[in-house]
């Protein structure tokens, strides 16, 4: 029988001296300044929720199998999906608008799926904390760790999404740029910063219901901001300003260069990549750790 | 000394109602810009409660429809932070969940099992032996693999019964649910119940029943508008008063 001391105590917000004991080790932290209390307390969000690994291991299968369970094509749905859009968009937009980039298709579904995985997986993750509200107000659980399991699940259906894309690779004959080892790195950070973007949505909605909206709209704009189904070259110059400060633009040309494209430029982005990950990562925990608190008062 | 379980030392919660609560960030925006300071009402949903509850016992918690019942227990879970006062809690919690809360309808009951007992804090191999005994005693086996939407209210509660203590938790909270189940059940919870307690397990229990609550609690503890309006080992008399 784990005996787990949990010291729950002082009034919020102001700093306090936390005991805990975990079984396996213990820790004591005396936290002097008043701006060490929100790094450390999110911190102490990162570990518990490392203590709760197997029911974060239930929520991403959860999320999973009930996602396909009720569909006809169970989760070929998730290749399927942006292949589809990838045949349309590509059509309309080499066809109608006479749009030529070279590897068009490849350009297209690559754009796609990183989009998707951003996009699909912040607003899904918005009504994850709020949505679990029943649960979280009968048992403690590190709230984080659902919008956490959103982005994971998001992540495992990306992964998937990548086997269209190797399709299409094939059938047009794409070559496979020698960077694609960043990949992996790549999907990270993408997820890292997902996630930070997850944890300030899913803690705005708690409190207003209606980030939901704005945020439909907000992404309507960010994805006319990226690069999915355009070239980088038809933006006139007075607009380039709007690509440098899209993140996902970073994410996007950094995941087309490692994937196949001319990637002399990588690093450079590569690094901006990182810092915007790391940026969102940082501003989620922070919010999340500041209205941690009181979040229970209004589920 | 006996251990104590639960130390709770001059404990307040206050609510704040906000009287025009912006549920917009439309709205929030709009009455920030207008210079308009939000008006706070202060509800103290409890008040200065001191209790020390030891290892093993039961103690029952009664009072009126919002004394401050389930705020104590949320408290008491990790839910809830206090706003004034000290909460020391040795052991792991399991609060009998309500039906509703926790199970997903569109998974099997096997896999709820492994879903609320890694909510509870269990490892997947601790689950994994505990997975016959709880199908054991929920009685549940040929319907262990069909979607919870398949089942009726009484077997859910079964199944949360049968997890909730499986977990062998040191301290189990049991919020009003006492209701749920037929007859055979009944026998089979007050069983559970007398081992729990033989095993040394602190038992809180939070009831409008005061049969039960005469029966199986050590000690009483009467919340009347948050504040402890009764807390001794002698839950006859507490009884008779509050009832009165």
């Amino acid at each position: 029988m784990t005996v787990s001391e949990r010291i729950l105590s002082s009034p919020v917000g102001e700093p306090h001296v936390p005991f805990v004991t975990n079984g396996k080790f213990q820790y004591a932290y005396c936290i002097i300044a008043v701006h060490d209390v929100k790094m450390t307390r999110a911190l102490d969000e990162i570990s518990e929720i490392v203590r709760y690994k197997e029911f974060l291991r239930n929520l991403v299968m959860r999320d999973i199998k009930v996602r396909y369970k009720r569909s006809v094509l169970g989760f070929l749905w998730v290749m399927l999906n942006p292949l589809l859009m990838m045949l349309i968009l590509s059509t309309v937009f080499s066809e109608v608008f006479k749009v030529s980039t070279k590897n068009y298709t490849t350009y297209l579904i690559s754009g796609i799926i990183l989009w998707n995985f951003f996009s699909q997986s912040t607003v899904t993750s918005l009504r994850s904390i709020f949505g679990n509200g029943n649960l979280i107000k009968k048992v403690y659980v590190p709230k984080a760790i659902f919008p956490l399991s959103i982005i994971l699940s998001a992540m495992i259906n990306f992964v998937f999404s990548l086997v269209p894309l190797l399709i299409i690779f094939f059938i047009t004959g794409t070559s496979v740029s020698l960077n694609i080892y960043l990949v992996p790195v790549i999907i990270i950070l993408v997820a890292l910063f997902s996630f930070g973007i997850s944890l300030i949505l899913s803690t705005l909605t708690v409190f207003f219901h209606d980030t939901i909206y704005i945020y439909d709209v907000l992404l309507l704009a960010w994805m006319y901001a990226t690069p999915i189904f355009f070239p980088e070259s038809i933006i006139p110059q007075r607009f380039l300003f709007i690509l440098n400060l899209n993140p996902l633009y970073y994410f996007l040309t950094t995941f087309r260069a490692a994937l196949f494209m001319d990637g002399s430029f990588i690093f450079g982005k590569l690094m901006c990549s990182l810092l915007f990950s790391l940026a969102a990562l940082a501003a989620g925990l922070v919010v999340y750790s500041r209205y941690r608190d009181r979040l229970i008062y209004y589920l | 000394m006996k251990r104590l379980a639960i130390e709770i030392e001059g404990v307040s919660v206050r609510y704040r109602l906000a009287k025009e609560k912006p549920k917009t960030l439309q709205e929030y925006v709009i009455q920030r810009l207008k210079g308009r300071k939000m008006d706070y009402e202060a509800f103290w949903a409890i008040r200065g409660v001191t209790i020390h509850v030891t290892k093993g016992e039961t103690l029952g918690i009664i009072g009126h429809n919002g004394a401050g019942k389930s705020t104590l227990l949320k408290i008491i879970a990790g839910v809830l932070k206090p706003t004034e006062g000290l909460v020391t809690v040795n052991g792991k919690i399991a609060p009998l969940i309500e039906i509703s809360a926790g199970f997903d309808m569109e998974l099997t009951g096997v896999e709820n099992i492994f879903l609320n007992a890694s909510m509870l804090g269990l490892s997947r191999k601790e689950i994994e032996s505990r997975i016959d005994p709880i199908v054991d005693f929920s009685e549940l086996h040929e319907f262990i693999h069909s979607p919870l939407r398949s089942y009726s209210s009484g077997m859910i509660a079964r199944l949360g019964f049968s997890i909730a203590t499986a977990v062998d938790p040191d301290i189990l909270i049991i919020d009003e649910s006492l209701s749920v189940g037929d007859e055979r059940f009944r026998r089979k919870f007050d069983m559970r119940i007398d081992e729990l307690k033989m095993r040394g397990t602190t038992l809180l229990l939070v009831s409008h029943m005061m049969g039960d609550i005469e029966r199986l609690c050590d000690k009483i503890l009467w919340l009347d508008h948050g504040r402890l309006k009764a807390y001794s080992s002698d839950v006859e008399e507490v009884i008779k008063s509050y009832t009165a």
